[in-house]
């Protein structure tokens, strides 16, 4: 890079020195105009001088100059002298020169012709009085040369100072003119040496590919053009006769088919049996630890136990193939002798391996979830424990609540019955019954004013006397109008007792005695009549009794398995019959079985029917809940699995679409069940709470729940001996 | 004052005239607290004063009509105030905590009370009905309810004695005759109509009729004068004698205001002719009483247990089965009824009473066992909570100005002696 640079600078005072070579020619010959204009041409910058006579001017400025100043520069004319003589040999040299082109623009043509020594360092003369030869091989003599105090005198008198150069050649001065000044200063920018120059002169595409509507030349055509042409006219008919003789034959159209195809078109779509789509890359090699370098660190090799250990343990067992050894150096280490066997199951590996892509469906468990409202949307519903009613001292086993909902009673295994005061929690009264309480229930006609309990074999009807003065009253009246009938043809074993005495002061009313324990008892919707259950009781384990006629009737004559509760429609004479498995709904105008229901669980514990009767609940010891619809299936339409234990109760609410169940683990869980009159419409079932507040005491938690007939609350009562009023 | 952090600029007044302070705007930090602004007011109040007598005053600071429980910048930003401009906090006397005065034990539930002047009107689940005096001292006590009185009510009550009626499960509303000198009441009116517990009672305002309500739906009204009415009680008397005799001569309702679907729960009289009814249908009813219809209904979702209404406030409280305790207002226009909510029970709200002097304070008892003074200016932190009872309030009372009553399950009636700032004022002034 630096002797490059250097030639170039080189070039730059060589073409400085040409072109003050061919100033002097310019202003003193004339007459040789061929030359001249030759070295014109070659240095086109100085083509445009604007006249001779201002450079000449210039010189004799200069002289001028040199002139005042001779007393102190004696040397200045001499120089220009030399100059002047060196210039006018050079020209009449330059003269006798042979002209072939070809030297031009030969770049070894542009040497310096006054002095003869080439391109060689000037300072080789520098010790020398001389500084070249010329042409004739005569010494170029050096212009004499001031001292320092000449120099800076000059430096600081001369205005042209600046633009005052050395010709190293010749050892003159040389003063740059403004055009010189130019293109030094150009070419110093990096730009093109002429200013006039346009390197960006709109280009004229002579011989364009686009059509013209003019001819390039402007010959008109020949003659001969518009003559048809003999020769082809023979050709032609001879193809015209081949043709027809059928000696050449018209060419057959190309098929359409492409040549080349896109073998590769169809590999975007995924088809498994492509083999190559469903790559499984071969199982990875262990990549070597520590236990397999030839110089392991001294933890790595086994102790004297852990080798016996491995060559004792069966090749299978074995927890590496190998025993980690040490050499000092690696040249040491002997052949691998387990090799071609690893390579061989490495192999099988390969071989082996299954590659039978397994496909997993990528369904998230959210999706299988059937989308529910939120329960906020499904208010209301009961949500926090506001009442408790507390008094029982043991497990509390069974709830009912008056039908305007002020009232409610309680029955528990303390052998009392609780009346209590529902907007307060208030007891209002407490009836011993002498026996354990298992089911209570306050006559649903609001007409009458009974309770019926259960204790042991004995069914109680107890005139609470709360609510209305009138009711309770009349409730009493219509009891006392009973007669007996002449003929008691009994053939049940019930038999049906008045209270008398203290008992009737206390609010018991009639005693009716079964033979076998009784578990339930339940109201018809009109208030007369009530079924009771004796699971025990064989055939007679439903009777139905009828209250004004004190009659008892067996609806069935033979048992058709462990009976668990009845439940009488609210609206159609139906009676629902709860065996372990199955629910049996009978008619009972027509006395026959309209339907069963398959239960699907284990043990049915309680059952309950939707105020609008076509709808079921089942509640079972092993903690399922069905929903049945009737009309849709003798199957469940749902089951819910809220609770861990066994459900003891369900229930319907009686205007609000809510359910709920009580189970044994303590908790209520509440539901949303909405049923619609749209018979296309499936029920919707959504859980909204769990409640909890019973203990569970004695593996039992909540033993009985019911719903306020009118506002939507709950009730339920547990083994923790309290009744809960949650709103 | 000075903090790092973002400040407020603040004008503090106040209503208290003897509390006035410089109009100066201050700087306060945003996350200034009552207990902070305590001392700046206090500094500025002895600062005017000059003397130096520093009696330190509990102030609370109201920031556009609510009570500055929260730090300021959370308040403001609730109330959506910005903090560039200039807040004017308005600041007054803090509320003394009402201070439990006599706690008087009974027999049994305290069903219901009703405080006049000197004396304390009760009704208990014992079927009597008896009133005390302020210190615990018993009257009279007035049997011959068969069931639990649920409901009291003063009619008048004069220097040597006066009325009341009581009201009963046993469907019987009954009218008492009290003679002070004597220590006897005797039932002098017993009204008949009702087919079911009698649950509320309300006197009107001139005492010359009263209404009631009842588990069986149904608001009767009943006069009070005698004179005519009582010759048509004399014939309905000859028909069913005797036993109803010990209860005086029998009643039947002037009017029966049919409307509500579930037990009526409370009445009141918002004023002479307007009568308003809660149930437990989830409605608020008002009635014109002298034509006997419906004039208005207020839905809420709950049942409602208790309503009060506030003649200085023009406000109506009801307490539900939700916990909250809301503000009605009847005479908007708007609407929105329901002006506020107060929260902060976590029981049923068994009874509500505005204070009678006082139009922004209200009591509220409640079925987990606490009463609470209410401001309406903070409804999200009653004033002061009267805890400590063992059973859950079934009623309350603030008929007296400066006695809060409480009564239930833990068979104990509670009152609580109550400072009205406002009243209280002018004694502090002249202690000064």
């Amino acid at each position: 890079m630096a002797s490059k640079r250097k030639v170039g600078e080189a070039k730059l005072e060589k073409e400085e020195l040409d072109l003050f070579v061919d100033a002097p020619p310019d202003d003193d010959d004339d007459d040789d105009g061929d030359t001249s204009d030759s070295e014109e041409s070659v240095y086109s910058g100085l083509e445009e001088e604007p006249s001779s006579s201002e450079e000449e001017e210039e010189n004799s400025s200069d002289n001028e100059d040199h002139g005042t100043d001779d007393t102190t520069d004696t040397p200045g004319p001499t120089t220009d002298n030399t100059a002047g003589s060196a210039g006018t040999s050079s020209t009449e040299r330059l003269d006798n020169r042979p002209q072939p082109d070809e030297y031009e623009f030969d770049s070894s043509d542009e040497e310096d012709i006054r002095n003869t020594v080439g391109n060689i360092p000037m300072e080789w003369y520098n010790d020398y009085p001389h500084i070249g030869y010329n042409l004739d091989g005569k010494k170029i003599m050096k212009p004499a040369k001031g001292d320092e105090l000449d120099e800076f005198l000059n430096k600081m008198d001369n205005p042209d100072y600046w633009r005052t150069v050395k010709d190293k050649t010749t050892g003159e001065d040389v003063k740059l003119t403004d055009e010189e000044l130019d293109i030094i200063q150009q070419i110093q920018r990096g730009k093109y040496p002429d200013k006039a120059y346009n390197p960006y002169e709109p280009y004229i595409d002579f011989f364009t590919h686009e059509k013209m509507i003019h001819p390039v030349n402007n010959h008109p055509r020949s003659k001969r053009s518009f003559i048809p042409s003999l020769v082809e006219k023979e050709k032609v008919s001879k193809l015209v006769h081949a043709i027809k003789m059928g000696w050449i034959k018209p060419r057959k159209a190309r098929d359409d088919e492409p040549k080349y195809y896109d073998i590769w078109e169809n590999d975007n779509q995924y088809t498994p049996d492509k083999r190559y789509q469903t790559h499984i890359p071969a199982p990875k090699l262990k990549l070597p630890g520590h236990e397999e370098s030839y110089n392991p660190p001294p933890e790595y090799l086994p102790s004297e136990e852990e080798i016996l250990a491995w060559t004792q343990a069966d090749p299978e067992d074995r927890r590496q193939a190998f025993l980690s050894k040490k050499y000092d150096a690696l040249r040491k280490v002997p052949a691998y002798a387990g090799f071609v066997k690893e390579r061989f199951e490495r192999c099988l590996d390969l071989y082996l391996c299954p590659r039978q892509r397994k496909m997993r469906a990528n369904v998230t468990a959210e999706d299988l979830i059937p989308k529910l409202p939120k329960p906020r949307d499904l208010q209301p519903f009961p949500t926090t424990l506001s009442v408790v009613y507390e008094g029982h001292t043991d497990v509390v086993r069974c709830i009912s609540v008056e039908p305007t909902g002020q009232w409610l009673v309680s029955g528990s295994d303390d052998e009392t019955l609780r009346f209590w005061e529902v907007a307060t929690g208030r007891c209002r009264k407490v009836l011993q019954l002498g026996g354990r309480v298992r089911s209570v229930a306050w006559c649903p006609n609001s007409a009458v004013c009974l309770v019926a309990a259960v204790v042991d074999s004995t069914v109680i009807i107890i005139n609470p006397s709360l609510g209305d003065k009138l009711v309770y009253h009349s409730t009493d009246n219509l009891l006392n109008t009973y007669e007996a009938p002449e003929s008691q043809e009994t053939k049940l074993p019930v038999e049906w007792a008045a209270a008398e005495g203290k008992e009737h002061d206390m609010g018991i009313r009639l005693r009716i005695s079964h033979p076998k324990t009784i578990r339930q008892v339940t109201w018809h919707g009109k208030g007369d009549y009530f079924a009771i259950v004796m699971p025990d009781g064989g055939r007679m384990s439903v009777l139905i009794h009828q209250l004004t006629k004190r009659r008892s009737q067996n609806p069935f004559r033979k048992s058709k398995g462990l009976v668990q509760c009845v439940l009488f429609h609210p609206i159609r004479p139906f009676l629902f019959v709860a065996t372990q498995r199955y629910v049996r709904v009978y008619n009972l105008l027509k006395q026959e079985l309209t339907k069963k229901l398959m239960a699907n669980c284990k043990w049915v514990s309680s059952m309950a029917v939707h105020p609008g009767g076509d709808n079921l609940i089942i509640g079972s010891y092993d903690s399922r809940l069905s929903w049945f619809d009737m009309d849709l299936s003798t199957k469940p339409y749902q089951t819910l699995r809220h609770q861990k234990r066994a459900l003891r109760q369900v229930c319907y609410h009686k205007k609000y679409p809510l359910f709920a169940s009580a189970s044994d683990d303590g908790t209520v869980v509440i539901c949303h069940g909405m049923v619609y009159s749209d018979l296309l419409q499936n029920p919707l079932l959504v859980p909204v709470k769990i409640l909890r507040g019973h203990k569970v005491t004695q593996n039992l938690g909540a033993m009985d729940c019911e719903f306020h007939p009118t506002q939507p609350w709950i009730f339920s009562c547990g083994a923790d001996t309290t009744v809960r009023l949650y709103t | 004052m000075a903090s790092s952090g973002p400040h407020v600029q603040a004008k503090f007044f106040t209503k208290q005239p003897q509390f006035t302070v410089s109009e100066d705007v201050f700087s306060v930090p945003a996350t200034v607290t009552t207990l902070e602004l305590n001392d700046l007011i206090n500094g500025l109040l002895s600062s005017a004063d000059g003397d130096g007598e520093s009696l330190r005053r509990e102030f609370d600071f109201l920031v556009q009509g609510e009570f500055l429980r929260l730090p300021l910048n959370t308040h403001m930003q609730n109330k959506g105030l910005t903090a560039e401009r200039v807040v004017s906090i308005e600041f007054l006397l803090r509320q003394p905590a009402p201070e439990p005065s006599t706690a008087i034990q009974q027999e049994d539930w305290i069903s219901s009370v009703q405080g006049n002047r000197d004396s304390i009107l009760s009704g208990s689940y014992d079927s009597t009905v008896q009133v005390w005096t302020r210190t615990g001292q018993r009257l009279v006590s007035g049997t011959g309810h068969t069931e639990p009185v649920k409901a009291v009510a003063w009619v008048k009550q004069e220097a040597t004695g006066g009325q009341f009626l009581s009201a009963s499960q046993d469907q019987l509303i009954v009218l008492w005759d009290w003679d002070r000198e004597g220590g006897t009441a005797v039932p002098s009116l017993c009204c008949r109509g009702h087919a079911r517990s009698v649950d509320c009672l309300a006197t009107h305002p001139t005492a010359d009729k009263f209404a009631s309500g009842s588990w069986d739906k149904m608001i009767k009204l009943w006069s009070l004068g005698d004179a005519e009415e009582e010759e048509e009680e004399e014939r309905a008397r000859g028909k069913k004698k005797a036993k109803q005799e010990q209860l005086g001569p029998t009643r039947t309702p002037l009017m029966t205001l049919q409307g509500h679907s579930e037990a009526v729960t409370s009445v009141t009289w918002v004023d002479d002719i307007t009568l308003c009814s809660a149930s437990w249908d989830h409605t608020i009813r008002t009635w014109d009483a002298e034509a006997g219809i419906p004039k208005e209904t207020l839905t809420g979702s709950k049942a409602f247990h208790s309503i009060a209404y506030s003649s200085l406030s023009h406000l109506l409280a009801s307490g539900s089965s939700d916990r909250h305790v809301r503000l009605w207002d009847l005479r908007s226009q708007k609407g929105v009824l329901v002006e506020s909510t107060l929260t902060a029970h976590q029981g049923w709200v068994s009874a509500v009473a505005w204070s009678p002097t006082n139009q922004y304070h209200l009591t509220s008892a409640s079925y987990d066992k606490t009463l609470k003074l209410w401001d309406t200016r903070s409804p999200r932190a009653p004033l002061y909570n009267m805890s400590g009872h063992r059973e859950k309030l079934l009623c309350a009372d603030w008929s007296i100005p400066d006695l809060l009553i409480c009564g239930g399950a833990e068979k104990q009636l509670c009152t609580f002696s109550y400072s009205d700032q406002l009243s209280n004022m002018p004694d502090r002034q002249q202690g000064n």
